[in-house]
């Protein structure tokens, strides 16, 4: 293959402008798969990818095109469109020369489609402008070809595409490997291949995702991993057109899988180098920047006995995902478990989601928390991610919590609900900027708790689904916090507990108070439930006792029947946790994050 | 060698009218129909009986008292005769009002009977409107008049409540007929909407949760003389405890013969046939009918029937019969330690308070499992 028929290129785009149906029509168009082969969205090869239309890990496949006679080498790199999985598509870049940058042609430019586009920037990549389901009959191509030149483009490099009826697909592949420029990089060089994904594959180990930028990779080689230091030896090689194909090679320039029969998971780093371990490189390939986590919490086994497995689960799912980080913790009320820290909400929920059917694991996750400074009052300055380890009030001289700018993007008929929206969640407005008279980025300092909890939900019911958001972390900013304690039955609930703001504690704690009292079935008992600050009680409910229990006449002896009752009975409480006396069910401990909506009036 | 004590149901399936919320086995009365199910039942009882004593016998239904004076004869003095009865404590044949009269108790006096079950269920005329039933109070008085007058003192009588649009004081002004009546056994049930009735499929709704409960409480406290020995039974004193439903909660063994009925001998538990076609050919069990019981199998019906009762679970008697202790089984002393079981002299029972919710209790055992 030579290297200057190959072009490596990824997608970009905000969430649901089309980004795995455009893959999924380039696929066929390059006779990758057929119609008939052709699931919708291939590219996504998890469930939960294709169930929730967003793409989450990130997936290569090579393809085939014929252009003036020349045959080219398409390596397509699909990235995620999420706000919180900006790390990944980062990665994804690094691997490339070029990036489609796709605008849904109703919708127009969002959030991440500027985040997005500036992060390719950043990584020196080409991008090719695209305007996806032209076919809409919404579909306003003038409008988003002018939003496109406000942001720098020239209308006549804009490709117009509709994923779904196959429109624009030819000139597209011609633009990639026209405007693309094909990798450099000299296959002679000492050996430098970028680790941009990996997952854990149960009978060949872990299997890498490379991009090779100097060298040559083979069959055979002894490798090393330049950060961790591991070597193996590279059993096979392969491609993905997206059936897996075996190679004896990969050169620079070249995207494949590595298979070394790795078994030790730690010892792969997504964005580390690969490098011959006989004829080493001397520097690591530039790798990411490793992300922060911004959102903790507690994630348990129902069942205590699945506390390995768990562990086990992380493990091979932080194996392509670096960015979750995980340790050992203890409850009172769930046993053991293990603290999770995850880049937003929607990460920790697919995570939660990828352990549960992917693993078999019932779960049970505490309320969401993010990073907060407490200095004590000998000046010491503590870390707390969990409200189990917020210090006494007595020896607390301050407290800080981590503030993000956010940026607003919507149509400007929903800028008066979206800054009370903002005001509510303790914004401090920055300002309103105009990317023409219709649209608008409005621009807060809002505590990053704030967006943990319901903003997005509120956000996207308050613009009717128009608005889409971007942040990112700007440092901690002191605010007067308390933990809030909820008590179950009287006593604490550790798994509950949540840091607030002292002035909004009242309101939370009301809401969480109502909320569990709806969540949580009736009990053998009355259980009250309290929300209190220390050892004041600010909110009060209670369950009430049973009530429906089958008085049936057993008619006849018949016992055999009652077995099935208590038999189905049983079944039916499965996913309830027991805490003291009281049976919890699953989502209460996620109650938490809900209760935004009493304030919605809803 | 001595045969063992075991009890005996049989069951009558015809009725002379079919009730609202009634899903037992249960056959409209026709009287060539009847005599040909008197006389399959004697065979089935000469195919399967094996002499052993029978210290219980309890005929139930459906409506025995719809037979015919002739049928009852024939049915009565047969199992008289087929039945080894020397050892007989209770004789139960359950009533209804409105098929009941003089000649057939005094038929049943004749046989031995020793106490009747009757179906009241209410006096209140919506309710019976919507259970679909008659009752004629004078006739109720004067049979149960008639029962003390030869004898039969040990009567029971069936109260359902949380009968829709019911009221508590609807319920009351039933137990206060029922408890004039003088007699020594009331059964009380919550109306169940069970598949297969015509309440069910008219999509009658249950009354409210709370007010069921209430309702509950309202009987055990009008009742609150009487010895409550098991979660719906209630007897004027103990002795008049029924000995031979004891025998279901107690877990020991029982034939069941007739349409529909069920069994419990040895390593097996057995439902019959509700095909009347099916039975009449001689086809006794239904499909599936038949439950073979491994230790762990007899030792969740232990469990799950003897919590129903004051009793409770006897751990001296449950050593002795399984060679190995409850604990050995299931965690009992978790639930003591929550406060959802209580134990008293070696019986480990639910405390009344909870008996209403008892179903609750014994799915938290069952989950304590070792």
């Amino acid at each position: 293959m030579k290297q200057e028929n190959i072009r490596n290129f990824c997608i970009i785009a905000h969430i649901d402008h089309g980004k795995s149906t455009l893959a999924d029509r380039i696929l066929e168009k390059t006779g990758a798969l057929d119609k008939r082969e052709l699931k919708e969205q291939t590219l996504d090869s998890m469930d939960i990818e294709r169930e929730r239309g967003i793409t989450i890990k990130l997936n290569a496949v090579q393809l085939k095109y014929n252009h003036k006679g020349t045959e080219y080498y398409l390596n397509l790199i699909d990235t995620p469109g999420h706000v919180d999985f900006s790390y990944e598509v980062s990665r994804s870049l690094a691997a490339c020369e070029g990036a489609l940058l796709v605008v849904d042609a109703a919708q127009g430019i969002e959030a991440q489609t500027l985040a997005n586009l500036y992060l390719a920037i950043d990584n020196n990549l080409k991008v090719i402008p695209v305007i996806n389901k032209i076919d809409l009959p919404s579909a306003d191509v003038e409008k988003v070809l002018g939003e496109l030149e406000n942001i720098g483009f020239n209308r006549e490099e804009v490709v117009l595409t509709s994923a779904k009826t196959g429109v624009g697909i030819d000139e597209l592949l011609e633009s990639i490997i026209e405007q693309i420029p094909a990798p450099k990089g000299d296959k002679n060089n000492k050996l430098q291949a970028l680790i941009f994904d990996s997952i854990f594959d149960a009978y060949r180990g872990v299997i890498t995702s490379i991009r090779v930028k100097e060298g040559t990779l083979k069959v055979g080689d002894n490798i090393k991993m330049m950060e961790t230091g591991a070597i193996y030896d590279v059993v096979g090689l392969a491609i993905n057109t997206p059936k897996e194909v075996s190679v004896k090679e990969l050169n620079a320039g070249e995207v494949g899988y590595v298979f070394a029969s790795i078994k030790g998971i730690q010892d792969v780093h997504v964005g580390d180098t690969i490098t011959n371990a006989d004829n080493p490189a001397e520097n690591r390939l530039p790798g990411y920047k490793p992300m922060k986590p911004m959102v903790y919490c507690g994630i348990y086994p129902i069942e205590s006995n699945k506390f390995e497995d768990l562990r086990e689960s992380l493990e091979k799912l932080k194996l392509n995902d670096a960015a979750l980080t995980f340790e050992p913790e203890t409850s009172k009320a769930l046993g053991f478990g293990f603290r999770c820290g995850f880049l937003g909400l929607l990460h920790m929920e697919i995570i939660e989601e990828r352990i549960e059917r992917e693993f078999h694991i019932d779960l049970i996750a505490t309320s969401p928390s993010v990073v907060y400074e407490v200095i004590l009052t000998d000046g010491t300055k503590v870390l707390v991610d969990s409200p189990a380890k917020m210090p006494r009030r007595e020896v607390v001289k301050s407290t800080l919590e981590p503030y993000v700018k956010c940026s607003i993007f919507t149509p400007s008929d929903y800028i008066g609900p979206l800054m009370e929206l903002c005001q509510e969640k303790r914004g401090n407005f920055i300002n309103i900027d105009y990317l023409d008279t219709t649209r608008v980025t409005i621009n807060y300092e809002i505590p990053l708790s704030e967006i943990v909890y319901d903003f997005f939900d509120r956000l996207k019911s308050c613009t009717k689904g128009y608005a889409s958001f971007d942040y990112e972390l700007i440092g901690y900013k002191e605010s007067n916090l308390v933990k809030m304690d909820i008590l179950l039955n009287g006593d604490i609930v550790d798994a509950l507990s949540v840091i607030v703001h002292k002035d909004f504690a009242y309101s939370r704690g009301r809401a969480v108070v109502e909320k569990l009292k709806e969540i949580i079935p009736r009990q053998m008992f009355e259980v009250p439930v309290q929300a209190a600050i220390g050892m004041h009680v600010i909110a009060r409910e209670t369950i009430r006792a049973m009530r429906k229990d089958v008085l049936a006449k057993c008619y006849g002896g018949d016992v055999t029947r009652k077995r099935k009752l208590l038999e189905k009975q049983k079944a039916g409480k499965k996913r309830m946790k027991q805490i003291g006396s009281v049976e919890v069910p699953q989502e209460a401990f996620l109650s938490i994050l809900s209760t935004g909506d009493s304030s919605n009036g809803k | 060698m001595e045969n063992r004590l075991i009890g005996c149901y049989i069951h009558i399936p015809f009725c002379n009218k079919i009730c609202s919320y009634c899903d037992f086995s249960k056959i409209y009365y026709k009287k060539d129909i009847v005599d040909k199910y008197i006389d399959e039942l004697l065979v089935e009882i000469d195919n399967s009986y094996n002499n052993d004593l029978i210290d219980t016998l309890y005929i139930g239904g459906g409506t025995p008292s719809s037979l015919n004076l002739k049928q009852l004869d024939k049915l009565l003095n047969n199992l008289n005769n087929k039945f080894n009865l020397s050892k007989l404590k209770e004789f139960t044949i359950e009533c209804n009002f409105d098929s009941i009269d003089y000649k057939k108790l005094d038929l049943f006096r004749k046989y031995g009977v020793n106490r009747l079950s009757f179906g009241l269920e209410s006096i209140n005329k919506d309710n019976l409107k919507v259970l679909e039933r008659d009752i004629d109070k004078d006739k109720v008085k004067d049979i149960i008049k008639y029962c003390h007058k030869i004898g039969i003192d040990n009567i029971n009588i069936d109260l359902m409540y949380a009968i829709p649009n019911e009221t508590k004081e609807m319920l009351k002004k039933d137990i206060e007929f029922i408890k004039k009546l003088d007699i020594t056994h009331i059964s009380t049930y919550s109306l169940i909407l069970e598949e297969h009735t015509k309440l069910y499929i008219n999509n009658t709704k249950y009354i409210d949760e709370d007010l069921d409960r209430e309702m509950y409480d309202l009987i055990c406290n009008e009742l609150k003389d009487y010895d409550h020995y098991e979660i719906s039974n209630f007897a004027k004193s103990e002795e008049y405890e029924s000995i031979h439903n004891l025998k279901y909660w107690n877990n020991y063994e029982y034939y069941g013969y007739g349409l529909g009925s069920s069994g419990y001998e040895g390593h097996v538990r057995y439902t019959k046939t509700r095909s009347i076609n099916k039975y009449l050919n001689g086809d006794y069990i239904k499909e599936d009918g038949i439950e073979y019981l491994s230790e762990k199998d007899k030792i969740y019906y232990q469990i799950i029937m003897n919590l129903r009762t004051k009793y409770g679970i006897d751990l001296r008697e449950f050593e002795k019969k399984y060679k190995s202790r409850l604990d050995n089984h299931y965690n009992y002393l978790k639930l003591i330690e929550e406060g959802l079981l209580e134990i008293n002299n070696n019986h480990v029972t639910i405390p009344k308070k909870l008996w209403y919710i008892s179903n609750s209790v014994i799915v938290r055992l069952l989950e304590e499992e070792v």
